[in-house]
């Protein structure tokens, strides 16, 4: 039997991180509640280099100390990649879309069902699996003169190592997979992001300027990852 | 930036003066009167505009401040409905997909209840600061102030979970003023809770009640919590006030609390005042009211009921 997945709940409301510990626990998971930001921080973040010792992060975002977009923006910067799903009072869309652009990988909104809360976070566990190859293994591609590999969320070029975070790696892979083709941005909305395909938001484009960066010799001036003018992007491999 | 319009709006007028000046003073002597009228009166329209350039920036300057609070407003009463009922609903999930033991049962059942108060009580809140204005309470009735003040306490100690030392009671056994009992104690639980809810690890409060000679009450809230700093109190009683932004809010609340205090206590006639020697070294809520001196005994049964009956 593999290990218990270890999950961290940081909820700074005491009934909510109870029901959720319990819950969770009932499941199968082991878990850790921290209910505040700046030890929130401790756990995640420092000492460097983050240990990554939990494999999904359940984030509150009002939080005494350090707020939850502030803590997953940390996170991403210190290195820690471990996925985040995020919980807050707070619905609206351009909410969800910082949530997202601050470095969390799901969304949720509350009050929220028992059921989809632990679907949510059954499903990002797999997806992180799915990301990393599971049935279709792809291992590892090449894009131009970078070496993107799907099991570390790595990608190489030259002797740098940027490591990528679940949204990014599946937006990577959905490209890689469509490669040649192109790739509405509704299309990436709804299947990487989980929202609505009519969702107003910059956050594709500002993932792909992400993602150009690591790949693309001059970011400025594409050869891979393509604009494709009121339709989208491609990925030339 | 109201300053230093005001900086600049000075150095204008000034300059003009000095600009001004020596053609007067070599016209001085052929100069009518009629002219210094107009130099009077172009100066004094000046300062009109100046003045009341200065006084849109502070009705601006106001403005967005208040739209900065009531914006943390909307986020806070957000945060304070949506988190009970989250819980809630968390809870009757549970209920219904598990299989659980009546201890445990119970327990959740506990839960939810504390939930249902903390929702009911931000409700009420909200609906509080929209019935208690400033204007003069309509039909006051003689009560007792002392007995009002210890059922708070009472109130507040089982609502909080705290022994009897947490909150000690100091002060006369009846101290009758005139007014609206509900209102009155709907002020007296916000006071309570508040030095609760601010006070750190330890609770440690004291609650003292004295009727001077000029027939005056005083209620004195003094807690040694986490206590304020002088720009904090310059606001603590505006409405929606909090302490820091709600994003990383670290106490229960909407900032209607003490607002609902000052509304209720101006109601009364009265005056409410906040005091703290600074950041971590606790607050002092003083409350003065004007009392009933001659306290008429034919009166007190009925203040008595109006009291219980809030």
């Amino acid at each position: 039997m593999p290990p218990a997945p270890r999950v961290l709940v940081v909820e700074d409301e005491a009934h909510l991180a109870a029901g959720i510990k319990f819950n969770l626990e009932v499941e199968g998971y082991e878990v850790e509640v921290v209910d505040d930001g700046t030890r929130a921080l401790g756990r995640l973040v420092s000492p460097p280099p983050p240990a990554e010792v939990f494999d999904l992060v359940v984030l509150d975002v009002m939080l005494p100390g350090v707020d939850g977009f502030a803590l997953a923006a940390r996170m991403r910067e210190a290195g820690n990649f471990t996925p985040v799903l995020m919980l807050t009072a707070k619905s609206l869309p351009e909410d969800v879309v910082y949530g997202l652009e601050q470095g969390a990988d799901d969304y949720l909104a509350k009050p929220f069902e028992l059921s989809v809360l632990l679907a949510r976070i059954k499903g990002l566990l797999r997806r992180r699996e799915w990301a990393r190859g599971g049935q279709d293994a792809m291992g590892t591609v090449r894009v131009g003169g970078a070496e993107v590999d799907f099991r570390s969320f790595e990608v190489r070029v030259g002797g740098d190592v940027h490591r990528l975070t679940l949204l990014e790696t599946m937006l990577l892979k959905h490209l890689v997979q469509n490669a040649g083709r192109v790739v509405s941005k509704g299309e990436i909305l709804e299947r990487v992001w989980n929202l609505s395909p009519e969702t107003e938001t910059r956050a594709v484009d500002n993932f792909v300027v992400r993602l150009r960066r690591y790949l693309e010799p001059n970011p400025r001036f594409p050869k891979h990852l393509h604009t494709v003018r009121g339709a989208g992007y491609r990925l030339e491999l | 930036m109201g300053v230093s319009l005001i900086v600049m709006a000075v150095a204008l007028t000034v300059g003009w003066q000095i600009l001004g000046a020596p053609d007067e003073l070599r016209a001085a002597r052929e100069v009518s009167t009629a002219r210094w009228v107009v130099y009077f009166l172009g100066s004094l329209l000046f300062l009109l505009l100046i003045a009341g350039l200065v006084s849109i920036v502070i009705l601006l300057v106001r403005e967005v401040r208040l739209n900065e609070r009531q914006s943390n407003f909307i986020s806070a009463v957000t945060h304070e409905l949506k988190t009970p009922v989250a819980s809630l609903k968390l809870y009757l999930d549970t209920l219904q997909l598990r299989d659980l033991p009546e201890s445990r049962r119970e327990d959740f059942y506990r839960t939810m209840r504390q939930d249902l108060d903390r929702l009911n009580a931000t409700i009420n809140n909200v609906l509080n600061a929209a019935m208690y204005t400033e204007r003069p309470v309509v039909d006051p009735h003689p009560l007792d102030l002392g007995r009002l003040v210890r059922r708070g306490i009472e109130l507040t100690r089982t609502r909080h979970q705290l022994p009897p030392a947490a909150i000690r009671f100091h002060g006369p056994e009846a101290v009758m003023v005139r007014g609206d009992a509900g209102a009155l104690e709907t002020a007296v639980l916000n006071l309570l809770d508040n030095a609760v809810k601010y006070s750190k690890e330890q609770v440690e409060v004291e609650v003292e009640l004295s009727a001077d000679g000029d027939g005056h009450v005083h209620l004195r809230v003094r807690d040694h919590g986490i206590g304020m700093s002088r720009h904090q109190l310059r606001f603590v009683f505006s409405r929606f006030y909090r302490i820091g932004p709600e994003v990383r809010r670290s106490r229960p609340g909407t900032g209607l609390g003490l607002f609902i205090v000052r509304s209720v206590i101006k109601s009364h006639g009265g005056t409410v005042s906040a005091d703290s020697p600074g950041p971590e070294r606790g607050s002092t809520f003083t409350v003065t009211l004007p009392g009933l001196i001659e306290t008429p005994a034919e009166h007190a049964p009925e203040a008595v009921a109006d009291a219980t009956r809030a």
